[in-house]
């Protein structure tokens, strides 16, 4: 008798993952889910700053795929030193923004290869499918990936797999290939029904992605950051702080030395203000107002121009003259300035 | 609801913890529970609410109760009396 094989599965929460939990699982393996926290998930930080508008807290997904298909799931944090450098030099270039989805894909499944030797198990899957994205789903990058990772043989496909070379568990028996998916491209029609045949009804409607890095205005701001801190002479480097703070506020470039940050609400004015070391506080004092952030070594002309911004967005932009409060290294210091009312120049400046 | 849940064993503040790590720090706390012992978890990240009771789903563990108190939410979970592990 062929002995109960063993998998690690990788999940996001979509419906693809939950759908290769449900067949790998359905042919009797042990499963065990696992989920990365990489610090760039739209969700997370959604609920990092209260939720929705309608105050709805929206879901943990992948807890919900897990759940729903009755497996073990384990989180892993990967968002550390070693993940932010390889997103500021990934070997296979970045997709449409600052997603370096082959390279990210390496990564995961690197570390998935040390969960699937540290538990004894046989293969590592995933929900992808053939075809699906235009690049980290091509035929020649899930090959890149497997071969990359060291899962040689080991990395299964469920969804596609019947399109793709047996891997070592099909060919030992551990897995039956006959009942392995086909499925290729991106229309969401075979899912939908394999989902039905297989009684998942609950699943988020894709939504282009839960990752920060695919979106234009994050990838903006993140390539802003890394050219600036070039230009300024410094090393080219992403840090954890940075992912909070490219994700939260209106950023205004003042120069290659100091930008501005300035919250856009109650939640986000309260998180600026837990990222205060090494940065100058500015808030107009009197008057109901943003937090705002400057961070670098701004010029004199800078800081008058940062606090106008800041006037900008406070309860007295039409006022003739707010006081500014400038706080830095335990000093603070009092600027009165006139709102910024140039909106053409802001543009300029907004990154 | 208080009078009818049990004395927890042990118990785990998670407050200004953000997902995942309420629920990362629970699995933690159950895996070093013996079988039916019971982990009381505060949590100040509403999405507690949801999550616990999927966690537990999804784990074979007991969701015996989550409500909120005040700021913060309190969340009561038994492990399983039969399972050996429970992933973190």
């Amino acid at each position: 008798m062929i002995r109960k094989a063993k998998a690690i599965g990788l999940i996001s929460g979509g419906l693809d993952s939950t759908l290769a939990l449900a067949m790998v699982k359905a042919q009797g393996v042990e499963v065990k889910a696992v989920n990365f926290y990489t610090g760039f998930c739209i969700t997370e930080t959604q609920r990092r700053k209260g939720g929705r508008a309608d105050g709805s807290v929206p879901r943990n997904e992948a807890l919900r795929a897990a759940a729903d298909v009755e497996v073990d799931v384990e989180y892993v944090d990967i968002s550390g030193r070693e993940y932010l450098d390889m997103l500021v030099s990934p070997r296979y270039g970045y997709g449409k923004n600052a997603n370096p989805c082959t390279d990210c894909r390496v990564f995961m499944m690197r570390k998935a290869k040390e969960i699937m030797e540290r538990e004894g198990a046989d293969f590592v899957f995933t929900g992808e499918v053939l075809g699906q994205r235009p690049k980290s789903q091509r035929r020649d990058t899930l090959r890149v990936v497997e071969r990359d990772s060291g899962l040689d043989g080991r990395l299964l496909r469920p969804l596609s797999a019947k399109l793709l070379k047996p891997t070592i568990p099909e060919q030992e028996g551990l897995l039956d290939r006959s009942r392995l998916g086909d499925i290729s491209g991106r229309s969401r029609h075979p899912q939908m029904a394999m989902a039905e045949a297989l009684g998942i009804a609950d699943w988020p409607q894709p939504a282009g992605g839960c990752c920060y890095l695919t979106d234009e205005s994050f990838a903006r701001k993140f390539f802003d950051v890394l050219q600036a801190r070039e230009a300024a002479g410094e090393e080219r480097r992403i840090d954890r702080d940075d992912v909070v703070l490219l994700s939260t506020g209106r950023h205004f470039r003042l120069s290659p030395k100091a930008k501005l940050i300035i919250g856009r609400s109650e939640v986000e004015n309260a998180l600026l203000d837990n990222y205060l070391e090494g940065r100058a506080r500015v808030e107009v004092q009197g008057l109901p107002g943003p937090v705002a952030l400057v961070e670098g070594t701004p010029t004199w002309e800078e800081r008058l121009l940062a606090s106008r911004i800041v006037a900008r967005y406070g309860k007295g932009k039409d006022h003739p003259e707010v006081e500014v409060e400038w706080r830095e290294d335990g000093g603070a210091e009092r600027y009165p300035v006139a709102p910024h009312d140039d909106e053409d120049a802001l543009e300029k400046m907004r990154v | 609801m208080n009078a009818a849940l049990p004395a927890p064993d042990r118990t785990i503040d998670t407050s200004g913890k953000l997902c995942p790590y309420p629920i990362v720090e629970t699995a933690k706390a159950v895996r070093a529970l013996e079988p039916g012992a019971v982990l009381l978890v505060i949590a100040t990240d509403p999405g507690i609410a949801q999550d616990m009771p999927m966690w537990c789903k999804a784990t074979r563990n007991e969701h015996l109760a989550t409500f909120r108190d005040g700021a913060a939410w309190k969340s009561y979970v038994r492990r399983s009396p039969q399972r050996e592990e429970t992933a973190p």
